[in-house]
């Protein structure tokens, strides 16, 4: 356990430290945040020439959560909105809020485990077909071993979510994924992804790939990416243990609003869903700084997976 | 007179002394005995992450469990060697109960009783009749109520009912025991439960009570003993070695514990086509 611990305490001085590089300019605030609903956007939306919102910039989200992913408690469904109202953004269920009576710090212990119940707790999971329950169930049991993004692979679509940094041109928008250098490392993804109007390549002629064929097409203000050709050797995220086939359709989309974007990702997979499932909404903040740069990722090489004692991710 | 004087003083110390004392609280007692009951079950949990720059406060981290055991329940009246599998959720709120009971010189009877929100169904086998032609979803729409009340009969489902009745629910005192009064509602409106918790604020026994006599089937009674983290994935979550489940002082279920996640694993519920379209009856 005390390896475990101390494994632990390095994989997270590693996340905050990746967090603080690519937080060059966080949004100020008066005290520590006591709340992790999505943010409210400010400002305009800027618009390219073609008339559709400007999403080019770095989305670097809070910059104060595990690798700079936004509202982490958020993304896995459970908003808490003030210090009394929290609530299960995808059943609208009231979730009780209790107050911290002390200013302690947990141990590595009580922090992992609370990590992994937090992000658990939420309502929203795919439905799978009843003969792959217990395999979902023992994949994320067992996620430190079996997870196919473990060891420096990619991610994948959609639990890549909201990109680091995008730009935007008239025929296509480009997407960077920095890797994460930390605990359960994975590879820095890019993704370039066609406006053009041009059709899929037919499922059966696409060779399998970690972030799939992209193609994409405005509905009035939304960006719609409507991927497939898939491999099978990713998750949906990473809780769940949420595993997919080959003839997974996915359709993210991006929504900009003055200094926010909003994103879900709807997943179809016949093989393995009983139905489509769509994510909860996303919300990343832009980096103001104008001059705001994505930074090398860090080298990506996994040396924590050994040593860890438990086995589902937190 | 003297001696009169004695004698009623020693009647009506022997009567308040038998007579069990309900002492109601107030507000500030209500909500000390409610968090010491989540705090003792390990219900609320922050996170620390973004270190000094948040401070989150916590939240009630209970929703999916998993819970095998073995024991004996009621069948005819005689009690029989049972194993249990029940699966639950609070969002929603939801059960799978798969029980398979192997009588004295029986075969093993095999039974799964669901229930999600205002459906109960009986499965062939786990998840039937989600997918054409795998197993047979059977509506049991009279089951909702009973199903859904066993649910919040679980010490977390107590607490929860008790944080979400806000000013209707009662802290009291009663033959020295703290006591936790709550009016349930939705499906299970007009039953209410009375929790009593032990010393160190574990809830050790529910008993639910039916406004209505005509759901006096409902008057159920839970007895929960041998608290401990009984999970595979450990949690800190504090679950019953034991739970009996009594109706009518009739003992339904006797359950010793193996294990219990708590770890909020994937169960899901999905309700089959068929048990949406069956006609809504009147539940128990």
């Amino acid at each position: 356990m005390a390896v475990s611990r101390q494994v632990i305490a390095t994989a997270a001085a590693l996340c905050f430290a990746t967090a603080a590089v690519f937080t060059q300019n966080p949004a100020p605030r008066a005290g520590p945040r006591t709340i992790n609903a999505p943010p409210k956007p400010t400002g305009a939306t800027p618009r390219t020439a073609d008339g559709h919102p400007d999403l080019t910039g770095v989305w670097n989200g809070l910059g104060d959560n595990l690798n700079g992913v936004p509202n982490q408690i958020a993304n896995n469904g459970i908003a808490i909105e003030s210090e009394t109202v929290a609530r299960d953004l995808h059943s609208g269920q009231i979730v009780t809020v209790f107050p911290r009576l002390n200013n302690r710090p947990q141990n590595n212990e009580q922090a992992e485990r609370a990590a992994a119940l937090l992000r658990r707790s939420g309502s929203n999971r795919p439905i799978y077909k009843p003969e792959y329950w217990d395999m979902v169930k023992y994949n994320d049991h067992n996620a430190n071993e079996e997870d196919p993004s473990n060891n420096c692979m990619p991610a994948g679509i959609p639990r890549g979510a909201i990109p680091s940094y995008i730009a935007q041109f008239p025929n296509h928008v480009m997407f960077v994924y920095p890797g994460q250098g930390g605990l359960i490392a994975t590879q820095t993804m890019y993704r370039m992804i066609p406006t053009d109007g041009r059709k899929h390549t037919p499922l059966q002629e696409l060779d399998g790939t970690y972030t799939g064929e992209s193609i994409a097409h405005w509905e009035g203000d939304t960006l719609v990416v409507d991927s497939w050709g898939f491999n099978a050797n990713t998750w949906f995220d990473q809780i769940g243990g949420y595993m997919h086939s080959e003839n997974m359709h996915v359709i993210e989309r991006f929504r900009r609003e003055g200094n926010t974007l909003t994103w879900t990702a709807t997943v179809e997979d016949p093989d393995y869903l009983l139905e489509p499932w769509t994510t909860t909404p996303r919300v990343a903040l832009l980096n103001p700084r104008p001059d705001a740069m994505l930074p090398e990722s860090q080298p990506c090489s996994e040396r924590d997976l050994a040593h860890i004692v438990t086995k589902e991710h937190h | 007179m003297r001696a009169y004087l004695s004698a009623a003083f020693i009647v009506a110390l022997t009567l308040a002394l038998s007579a069990p004392v309900v002492r109601a609280q107030g507000v500030a007692d209500r909500a000390k005995v409610l968090r010491a009951a989540a705090d003792a079950l390990g219900m609320g949990r922050w996170s620390d992450i973004g270190g000094a720059n948040t401070r989150l406060p916590g939240i009630d981290i209970i929703n999916t469990m998993e819970l095998q055991g073995s024991g004996t329940s009621d069948m005819g009246g005689r009690q029989v060697k049972t194993d249990f599998h029940i699966a639950l959720g609070y969002n929603p709120v939801a059960a799978r109960v798969e029980f398979t009971r192997t009588p004295d010189g029986g075969a093993a009877q095999h039974t799964i009783q669901t229930v999600r929100d205002t459906y109960a169904w009986n499965e062939s086998e786990i998840g039937a009749g989600l997918d054409q032609g795998k197993g047979v979803a059977t509506p049991a729409m009279t089951a909702v109520r009973e199903r859904l009340l066993r649910i919040w009969m679980l010490p977390y489902g107590v607490v929860k009912a008790a944080y979400a009745a806000g000013d209707k629910t009662v802290v009291a005192t009663e033959a020295g025991a703290t006591t936790i009064t709550a009016p349930l509602s939705g499906q299970l409106a007009g039953i209410t439960l009375k929790a009593t918790l032990d010393a160190s604020s574990l809830i050790t026994k529910v008993e639910a009570r039916a406004d209505n006599t005509a759901l006096a089937n409902l008057n159920l009674e839970a007895e929960y003993s041998g608290y401990a983290d009984h999970a595979e994935v450990l949690t800190d979550v504090k679950t019953p070695g034991r739970l009996v489940l009594k109706q009518g002082g009739r003992t339904v279920a006797d359950i010793t514990v193996k294990t219990w996640e708590t770890n909020n694993p994937y169960l899901v519920f999905p309700v089959p086509a068929n048990v949406k379209a069956a006609p809504a009856t009147t539940s128990r």
